[in-house]
């Protein structure tokens, strides 16, 4: 096969996998490009999908299948592209693949992390527990290979670890690698990353305890998060009877991300309801500028609505404090449908932080058009190049997977119209 | 519907506003970050948030609300706006409206605060001053020490300033009476329960101690040059009474107690108002980005009480050092400063510090958020 019937797939999230994998059913040879040690993205870390509350995992399962079963794919974990050149049919591409530390014969025993003596902050559970340096991302990761933070990992750490396992599965002499890759055309799928919620000095995040985001809360509601899927305030392990969801948390605000970030209120409701679900005393109350529950997803505002513990509040939240001599949060907001200041006490607040592109913080690394919020241009994209998912805007994972069905046909009439 | 409102939108209200500074007022989307972080607004039907919606849909009877006049500007609002709304710089220009709705006579009410008249309205006293010196004869340097009375003979002075002043008291007496009418009707009448002496004694105390202007985050250095500009205008006031008394029942040369009381207050009232205004204008500049530039308005008052206290001292400085050519033309600009100041009271900022009072009052007789 030559370059010119090859797709690389920048990132192996949804919109990545789903590109690739309908791509590659279809005849093209793909290759998946994913910076981090796993495939999934963001979608990995969610408890639940909305609106049906299922929970991504067996969707995960189905494309991991697929990719198994598929001799055209193939992918790189560790992998970031640091360099494209080239146009339509005969992109060249320069692939850095980091070393993991841990080759094909890891069977995911854990005795390294046993053995393991040095931590590393969680950042698939967003700093809300430590994993040994030699880790598992999670339990349903794949690969199902096990990697080793050789930042964290110092001193006689990776010896100990190495001594660990008897599959002669760690290799610490790994170096990086570079890989040259010549492509037909190539799919963006880089994905989002989370606002950084310490930015907004007047909602708490990283001051006030007890006030987490909510990807953190997704993670704390996981079975396979920090508190195996209790959720439990970080700060005393309680289980939170009153919790605030703080929406539009840097979202449409011209001082930090002035777009709405489109699944916050529906992401917001969901947890509301799961909440509600893992705990029946729980009381949830959500501070809105506007429920945005567009199309269909009205009916699930809806349900949301019969429930009598969960209130919503139209007014948004400016001040968040710690309540004196307590784990508590103070949340102050306006209820502007009667006009009156409130200032209450809950047991965790959730912010509903939004959606940054992952280009505003690591541009591709060919020179492209941008929104000044980082996003992708499509139109401006270069022939044979296609951007999937929440690099164009803000989007759930539905639409998603619909773009990224897209862009492998746009692809594959790319690559046909040069044949 | 039994209770159905109908609201009476006026689009040139809203222009007016757009026009005099508040052009972000239509940015605004109700989010109420606003009233939230707001630290002087009352907790029910809290500022500025419905006042943004107010002058938003041009319901004009936002000028006469009491609570334009709760806010100080702090602009905590404006730095964390969403929307860059400026919530403070709106309500900024929402109280110079209500300036102009109670000034009489209206027609210069609009004046003072639209540059193109600025002018004419220096060219009043200039002409005015110009015009009393001409029929006098006394248009000229005079010979010998430096003497303000000799250019301006003290009772011109006099009869000049206490006309202008009383011109100005009668147009806020006016203007009050008719706002405190218009505060005690729908649609703010809320039970007034207070007593107005006791009241006015401790909103005095308010304005005096600043608390509530101390409670300002952003601008916190702001209320600390306004106190300092507010007590030099005290101190002022009370070297001009006194001057008026030594004037009038002392002999001028001797050296007596009111003399020195004069001197003792003159020296550090003058000080405080220049050190005050000096810091209310670096700030204003240093938080420009995130609180709002400022409109005409605010800065025109700015400047006047800037060259009321900068032609002061510099009348002060020449006559010591005895320059003549500079002395007299500076005591001139001084004196058409001063008369702008108080004579364009009414229809300026400076009428500020009467329907604040007012409204502060008011707010805490019908006990809201005080």
């Amino acid at each position: 096969m030559n370059a010119e019937q090859k797709i690389l797939v920048i990132g192996g999230g949804m919109s990545g996998l789903t590109a690739a994998l309908e791509a590659a059913e279809s005849g093209a040879q793909v290759i998946i490009a994913e910076k981090a040690p796993y495939l999934g993205g963001r979608v990995a870390q969610l408890h639940r999908y909305f609106p049906k509350l299922c929970p991504p995992t067996c969707g995960l399962e189905i494309n991991f299948r697929r990719i198994r079963e598929n001799p055209r794919i193939t992918f790189h974990t560790l992998a970031e592209v640091t360099r494209i050149s080239g146009g339509a049919g005969e992109f060249q591409v320069t692939l850095e693949l980091k070393p993991r530390y841990v080759n094909d014969r890891c069977t995911a025993c854990d005795a390294c992390a046993q053995a393991c003596p040095h931590e590393r902050v969680n950042d698939f559970n967003y700093g809300l527990d430590k994993t040994k340096a030699a880790y598992l991302p999670f339990d349903m990761a794949f690969p199902q290979k096990y990697v080793i933070d050789a930042s964290a990992c110092t001193g006689d750490c990776g010896r100990k670890c190495q001594e660990a396992c008897q599959y002669e599965a760690i290799d610490l002499d790994m170096k990086p690698q570079t890989l040259d890759l010549e492509v037909g055309s190539i799919i963006l799928a880089g994905g989002w990353e989370l606002y950084d919620a310490a930015r907004m000095d007047n909602l708490g995040y990283g001051q006030v305890k007890n006030v987490i985001t909510n990807m953190q809360m997704e993670r704390l509601a996981a079975a396979n998060g920090p508190t195996v899927g209790q959720i439990l305030r970080p700060g005393d392990g309680k289980a939170p009877k009153r919790v605030a969801f703080v929406q539009c948390a840097g979202s449409r605000d011209e001082n930090h991300l002035p777009y709405c970030s489109y699944i916050c209120c529906m992401a917001s409701l969901k947890q509301a309801l799961y909440l509600r679900e893992k705990d029946p005393e729980a009381e949830a109350s959500v501070f809105y500028i506007d429920l945005r529950t567009p199309g269909r997803y009205e009916l699930f505002l809806n349900k949301v609505k019969e429930d009598e513990n969960i209130k919503l509040i139209r007014g948004k939240v400016a001040k968040v404090t710690q309540k004196a001599g307590s784990q508590d949060v103070v949340v102050v907001a306006e209820n502007t449908a009667t006009g009156e200041k409130l200032e209450e006490t809950f047991d965790m607040v959730v912010l509903a932080a939004g959606m940054v592109p992952s280009t505003k913080a690591a541009p591709a690394a060919l020179p492209l058009s941008y929104t000044p919020d980082g996003f992708i241009i499509p139109e401006l994209l270069p022939q044979g190049m296609f951007a999937v998912g929440s690099l164009k805007s803000p989007l759930d994972v539905t639409k998603s997977v619909q773009d990224g069905t897209g862009a492998a046909l746009k692809s594959l009439i790319a690559l046909g119209g040069r044949s | 519907m039994a209770d159905e409102t109908f609201i009476k939108p006026d689009l040139s209200f809203v222009k007016r506003i757009m026009a005099a500074g508040g052009d972000t007022a239509k940015k605004c989307y109700q989010c109420d970050t606003c009233s939230v972080v707001c630290n002087l607004t009352p907790t029910s039907q809290p500022f500025p948030r419905k006042e943004m919606l107010q002058a938003q849909w041009g319901l004009k009877e936002v000028v006469k609300s009491p609570d334009i006049w709760l806010c100080h500007q702090c602009s905590d609002c404006t730095v964390l706006c969403p929307r860059g709304a400026k919530p403070g710089e709106v309500l900024g220009v929402l109280r110079q409206m209500c300036i102009e709705q109670y000034a009489f006579p209206s027609f210069l009410a609009g004046k003072v605060g639209d540059p193109k008249w600025l002018p004419l309205l220096i060219a009043f006293p200039v002409l005015l001053l110009l015009f009393v010196l001409n029929i006098f004869g006394l248009m000229r340097i005079p010979e010998g020490t430096i003497q303000y009375s000799k250019l301006f003979p003290t009772l011109l002075v006099d009869v000049i300033f206490m006309g202008a002043a009383a011109f100005a008291v009668f147009v806020f007496v006016n203007g009050v009476r008719q706002y405190w009418k218009d505060l005690n009707v729908n649609p703010w009448k809320v039970k007034v329960e207070g007593n107005l002496v006791r009241d006015l004694i401790a909103t005095l105390k308010d304005i005096i101690s600043h608390n509530r202007f101390r409670q300002c985050e952003t601008t916190f250095a702001r209320s600390l040059n306004h106190l300092l500009v507010f007590f030099g205008f005290v101190f002022l006031a009370v070297v001009t009474a006194l001057a008026f008394y030594r004037e009038w029942f002392e002999a001028h040369d001797a050296v007596t107690n009111v003399y020195l009381a004069m001197k003792l207050l003159a020296i550090p009232g003058t000080a405080a108002l220049l050190y005050g205004i000096y810091g209310i204008y670096q700030e204003r500049l240093k938080n420009a980005d995130k609180a709002g530039a400022g409109t005409y308005f605010d800065w025109l008052f700015i400047f006047v009480v800037a060259a009321v206290g900068v032609t002061g001292l510099f009348s002060w400085v020449f006559r010591l050092i005895g320059i003549k050519m500079l002395a007299y033309p500076t005591y001139f600009i001084h004196l058409v400063s001063v008369f702008f100041l108080f004579f364009y009271a009414p229809y300026s900022k400076m009428a500020h510090m009467v329907y604040r009072t007012v409204a502060m009052l008011y707010a805490r007789m019908a006990k809201r958020g005080f």
